[in-house]
């Protein structure tokens, strides 16, 4: 339905550079999550392309129409967008059936087809009963469905969220997720969503935008950013993984600090590299390239997590929670690797970690 | 040996029954000492001294006052022609009844046997005699400086001065002499004619026996006990200090008594309720305030009220009547409701749009304005309404005299003329319009922006979501801030008594100060005035703290709040000018009127005209040692005031936000209910309670204008102790006395260091106001205890305007100092 290009897209307050020259087209239909650590600059995109915030320079297009950039600005008012706030942003004075009528109500919308949509919107969102209550009526998860709700309402082009899920809690959150994702479906609309939380990005998005610090570290489908993330940053952001300095070197990595024991390595690099691995990659097994001592371990029901001391080096694995009746603190154990992800070692990787954390 | 659990039990168990045993005690010991007081008062009553003590009183003046009479008035009188002396005479006769009937109980009867019994040719000239006497000690009030002008007058002119007010008194519509129009002017009926013969006592009262002798009363009352028996002991010349200690004592005894009872009971029903029979010490601390706010603010309240509905100790409506059928009164209603109505419309149409403006725009240099309009909030009103009378002064004013030049109309008065309502309503507008900025503009920055924000990405323009959401969600806040402004404005003395009075525009509130000046009466039907005050004042606070409070919609969202900025685009402009105009005829040129006042001769010319201009206003006025004394009084008792308020305000602080005890509600509500209360109303009820009738004698003290001013403005400094506190997380406190610090010491070295500023802040937001009071001073204030505001309006109504403007001056530059020393001190978080 509709299309969001951005262009050379740069956002600065002052001397503080927000956003770095974002580039990309959001296709019709598509559900673009931006994530990234808070202060990372992705409020501030979703808010420009909501006409909240200008560019300080670049272009912004939706649907081939320029709404930003150079002496054209489009106010916000303008856009038909829909938008969901983290604050949920309900109007108190109001009563749930007049929230959701608003936007229809600005554009002089006959009045039975304000009641028609309404209803409509409201059952999307599972509210009918409660058209007529006050906002402080309504729980958490309710006054947020009515912020969706009026979102929708006017059949925007393009759909806004600003961390929507934040404020709710575990349970609420992950249906929610599922059921912003079937509207979405249903609907065929295009989705810009804004969050710091992987899980709900990883679940809901057809591409991701990893921010950090103002730049784009990668964009792909989750599984790319999961499986092949372009760099430290990105595998450290996503998912658990353990970082451990290596020399890459005829078919295997050797790592000094456990005590130079190695493991297969087939690819390109050479020399000294940061090698990432997920704890769920690695397993105990009768035969593995790795051999330690069972340190601790912590029983979580699903999965059982472990530290393993190989050498000098403490490694975290993450195996089925079965495995904990048959481990014991103190025993010797080996380990295999399943997938492991290769960097070149710049010297920067304490410094990324400390920044990240 | 017991474990320590078992011990608990039976220790816990007796402590119960110590403290029952110790409140019904201490309730005991409460109607003992009321018993006490009762038999005190039996004797009291049974010596027939209270009726009898104001008689002997008077009659004792009699003599001293003689040959003021003699010499002077008796001379006068027997030059009317005999006409009009019968009338005077007669006029005479009605106002010594009348005055003795406020006196005490039959006064009129003892008046009339008094004079029959002396002979027939004694009885005129004892009628005046005693009238003399009788206004020495209790008659209208003339301020210092027209009895100075008024005495000042040389033999020919005191000689004419004279004729002319008896001739006022037999004539009502003869003219009233230059120098009693001040006081005179504006009165009608037997109002007139008591000030008037009061100014004739004073032209003649020179006589420094009959002044010497009213000052030994004076300061009898003062030091020995009540009034009465300090009047009786010197009209009797007795002097029996036991006697004196029980009888003056049964009334001080019987209030101690009762509140030792109602503390017992207090504490009594909290103990039940809270099922804990342990005497807790801040309950002890929370029956201290309670027990001071009971006694100088609910009592004073109650009794008013009581006064007003039972006058004669029995159900009539008859003050009531009085008052609002007489027109003068009627009018003073109209006028206050009608002024305070137009002011809140007017205060609130300016407030919301420069709230809005300042608060949520990009409008060139918002924090500056912001700053200014704010500051308004703490320039005394009066200041303010010296200002634009002499800008609007018909005939002399800047702004008529720039009109009447630029539109070339003739010399006459006009166009415009602030003795009038709506020059009122415009003055009292421009002073009281930042009470509702600043609850506006609190309300909109505190205001989630997203809710702006998602009217906008709904569709609606900047100026709609103004009116659809911005609008409606502070339309509590709007309305609070409006009421605030009704009931300021309604309840200010000082604009118009500056404006007001010269313009025979009466309010309630001029009222009631004139009627406190005429004596026992004249308080009677100003508690009925104040009850209407006092009503109106109650129902704005329930509104706006109950039934608001319930539709607040403002939350403080958790993250930090960003507002929304609106771009005004080609707007930005010509708003700002706008906005800088409201500012230069609101708050630059009334400032700089009064400052340039201040060195004038003549007010009329400009100060830069040939041979007008001068220092020696500010060096005469800041010369005077009056001045010098009362801004010493104003010093102290603002101090004094602060100190005192910021420690009840710490200690309420404490118990409200760290406390669960019961009853810690009470003194806060007390507290509430006492800052909206009017402040004449106030004053008022301070005057008739606390002169001894009901056992304290603090009435021309400064005890008494310090008290006023703590139950006035003591919220201001609790508000703002209470708020910092409710900021500081209790686990901070925890995690100290985790860390083994006692309660003190965490007090002084975790809470203590974090609240400092808002307990600084507290401290000047008490500390100015009292500074430059004015409303309760007015009532309250005696020749010792005068303070710098009322000094003030003293010089603008009796002596000079350039003068009293170099003084205003004066008072702004300590504010505005203050202010900045506030700000200072605080790190720019806090500035009134």
């Amino acid at each position: 339905m509709a299309t969001v290009t951005i262009k050379n897209v740069t956002k600065a307050f002052g001397d503080n550079v927000v956003l770095k020259e974002f580039n990309d087209t959001f296709r019709d239909g598509e559900f673009i999550t931006l994530l990234g650590p808070s202060g990372c600059g992705k409020t501030t995109m979703l808010r420009m392309i909501a006409g909240f915030e200008k560019p300080t320079s670049g272009e912004l297009y939706i649907d081939d129409q320029l709404v930003s950039g150079g002496k054209t600005f489009v106010p916000p008012e303008k856009r038909n967008i829909g938008m969901v706030f983290q604050s949920y942003a309900v109007w108190p004075h109001m009563n749930v059936f007049d929230n959701v009528a608003y936007p229809l109500t600005i554009k002089k919308v006959s009045k039975a087809e304000i009641r028609q949509n309404v209803e409509r919107v409201l059952d999307i969102v599972h509210l009918s009963q409660y058209a007529s209550r006050l906002p402080n009526q309504l729980s958490g998860g309710q006054q947020q469905r009515v912020a969706l709700a009026r979102a929708l309402v006017a059949a925007p082009k393009l759909l806004l969220l600003d961390e929507p899920l934040s404020n709710l809690d575990a349970k609420l959150r992950e249906s929610m997720r599922f059921e912003i994702k079937e509207i979405q479906r249903k609907l065929g609309i295009t989705v810009v969503y804004v969050t710091h939380d992987q899980t709900e990005a990883m679940a809901m998005s057809d591409r991701i935008f990893l921010i950090n610090r103002g730049v784009v570290q990668q964009c792909g489908t989750p599984q790319e950013i999961y499986n092949q993330p372009a760099n430290k940053f990105v595998a450290d952001f996503l998912g658990k993984v353990c970082f451990f300095k290596g020399v890459a070197e005829e078919g295997r990595i050797v790592f000094p600090a456990m005590d130079g024991q190695s493991i297969p390595y087939d690819g390109p690099r050479t020399g000294k590299v940061d090698v990432a691995i997920r704890p769920e990659n690695l397993y105990f097994t009768a035969q593995g390239p790795l051999s330690g001592v069972l340190e601790s371990q912590y029983y979580l029901g699903d999965v059982d997590d472990c530290r393993v001391r190989v050498g000098g080096t403490l490694v975290r694995v993450i195996t089925n929670g079965y495995a904990f009746r048959e481990l014991r603190e103190g025993q010797p154990v080996s380990l295999g690797v399943r997938d492991i992800m290769v960097f070149a070692d710049d010297g920067l990787l304490e410094s990324m970690l400390q920044i990240q954390t | 040996m017991k474990t320590a659990v078992q011990d608990h039990l039976p220790s816990a168990d007796r402590s119960a029954w110590a403290a029952k045993l110790t409140l019904a005690l201490v309730f005991a010991l409460g109607l003992a000492i009321i018993a006490m007081g009762f038999l005190g008062m039996q004797d009291y009553s049974r010596s027939g001294f209270s009726s009898e003590s104001a008689y002997y009183a008077i009659y004792a003046l009699k003599g001293p006052v003689s040959s003021a009479w003699n010499r002077e008035l008796q001379p006068q009188r027997a030059a009317l022609s005999a006409d009009a002396r019968e009338r005077v005479d007669a006029a005479a006769l009605a106002l010594l009844k009348s005055a003795w009937e406020n006196l005490y109980n039959g006064g009129a009867e003892k008046a009339q046997a008094t004079l029959e019994a002396a002979g027939e040719s004694e009885r005129t000239a004892l009628t005046y005699k005693l009238l003399y006497a009788t206004y020495l000690m209790n008659g209208p009030k003339v301020s210092t400086a027209n009895r100075k002008e008024i005495t000042a007058l040389s033999g020919e002119d005191a000689a004419a001065f004279r004729s002319a007010l008896l001739a006022c008194v037999a004539d009502e519509n003869a003219p009233v002499p230059a120098a009693a129009e001040k006081m005179a002017g504006n009165l009608q009926g037997t109002e007139r004619q008591a000030m008037l013969m009061q100014l004739l006592f004073v032209s003649g009262g020179a006589s420094s026996s009959a002044s010497d002798a009213v000052n030994v009363l004076k300061k009898a009352v003062r030091e020995k006990a009540s009034q009465t028996d300090a009047f009786t002991m010197i009209a009797r010349g007795e002097v029996n200090w036991l006697w004196q200690l029980i009888v003056s004592n049964g009334r001080t005894a019987i209030l101690i008594g009762i509140l030792f009872a109602l503390d017992a009971l207090l504490l009594i029903l909290l103990m039940r309720s809270e099922k804990t029979w342990v005497i807790d010490v801040k309950w002890i601390i929370i029956l201290a305030i309670v027990d001071f706010l009971l006694l100088f603010q609910l009592m004073p309240l109650v009794y008013m009220i009581v006064k007003a509905f039972f006058p004669e100790s029995e159900f009539s409506l008859e003050t009531f009547r009085r008052l609002y059928t007489y027109p003068l009164n009627l009018d003073a209603l109209t006028n206050t409701l009608i002024a305070a109505f137009a002011t809140m419309i007017l205060g609130t149409l300016i407030a919301f749009p420069l709230a809005w403006l300042v608060g949520r725009t990009n409008l060139y240099g918002r924090k500056f304005f912001r700053a200014l309009f704010v500051l308004t909030y703490m320039v005394p009103p009066y200041v303010g309404a010296m200002a634009w009378l002499r800008l609007l002064n018909p005939n002399v004013g800047t702004i008529n005299q720039w009109m009447r030049a630029l539109f070339h109309l003739s010399d006459a008065p006009g166009p415009l003329n602030v003795y009038t309502l709506p020059g009122m309503i415009w003055v009292l507008s421009s002073f009281y319009y930042p009470y509702a900025f600043i609850t506006i503009s609190r309300a909109m920055e505190k205001m989630d922006p997203s809710l702006e924000e998602a009217s906008r990405v709904s569709g609606a323009s900047p100026l709609k979501t103004l009116f659809t959401v911005t609008l409606p969600m502070m339309m509590p806040s709007l309305i609070s801030g409006a009421l605030l402004v009704f009931v300021s404005a309604a309840s200010c003395y000082g604009i118009p008594s500056i404006i007001g009075s010269p313009g025979r525009v009466h309010t309630v509130t001029t009222r009631i100060v004139e009627y406190v000046g005429l004596g026992q009466q004249g308080l009677n039907d100003a508690t009925g005035m104040a009850v209407f005050l006092m009503v109106m004042a109650v129902i704005i606070l329930f509104i706006s703290d109950v039934v608001l409070a319930k539709r607040q919609y403002i939350t403080v969202s958790g993250k930090s709040v960003r507002p929304a900025i609106v771009d005004l685009r080609r707007w930005r402009v010509p708003l700002t000018a706008l906005v800088a105009l409201f500012a230069v005829v609101v708050i630059l040129i009334p400032f700089a009127t009064i400052f340039t006042t201040s060195f004038k001769i003549d007010v009329g010319k400009s100060m830069l005209e040939a041979g007008n201009f001068t220092l020696a206003n500010w060096t005469t006025v800041f010369g005077r040692v009056e001045t010098l004394n009362s801004l010493k009084n104003s010093l102290i008792f603002a101090s004094v005031t602060a100190t005192v308020g910021i420690v009840i305000a710490c200690t309420m602080s404490y118990l409200l936000q760290r406390t669960r005890v019961k009853g810690r509600k009470i003194p806060d509500f007390l507290i509430t209910l006492g800052s909206g209360t009017p402040s004449v109303v106030i004053a008022l009820g301070l005057i008739m309670t606390m002169r001894g009738d009901f056992g304290i004698n603090i009435y021309n003290t400064a005890y008494i204008m310090i008290i006023a001013y703590l139950i006035k403005y003591l919220m201001m400094g609790m508000r703002t102790v209470v708020s910092a506190m409710s900021q500081i997380h209790v686990s901070l406190e925890e995690c100290s006395q985790i860390a083994g610090a006692s309660w003190l010491r965490t007090m002084f070295r975790i809470t203590g260091p974090l609240i400092i500023p808002s307990i600084a802040a507290g401290w000047f937001l008490i500390f100015i106001p009292s500074f430059y009071e004015l409303s309760m001073t007015a009532l309250l204030y005696s020749s010792t205890t005068k303070t710098i505001g009322y000094q003030l309006f003293e010089y603008w109504t009796f002596t000079s305007q350039p003068m009293s403007c170099a003084m205003a001056f004066g008072i702004l530059l300590i504010v505005v100092l203050l202010n900045f020393v506030l700000n200072r001190l605080t790190k720019g978080e806090f500035s009134i």
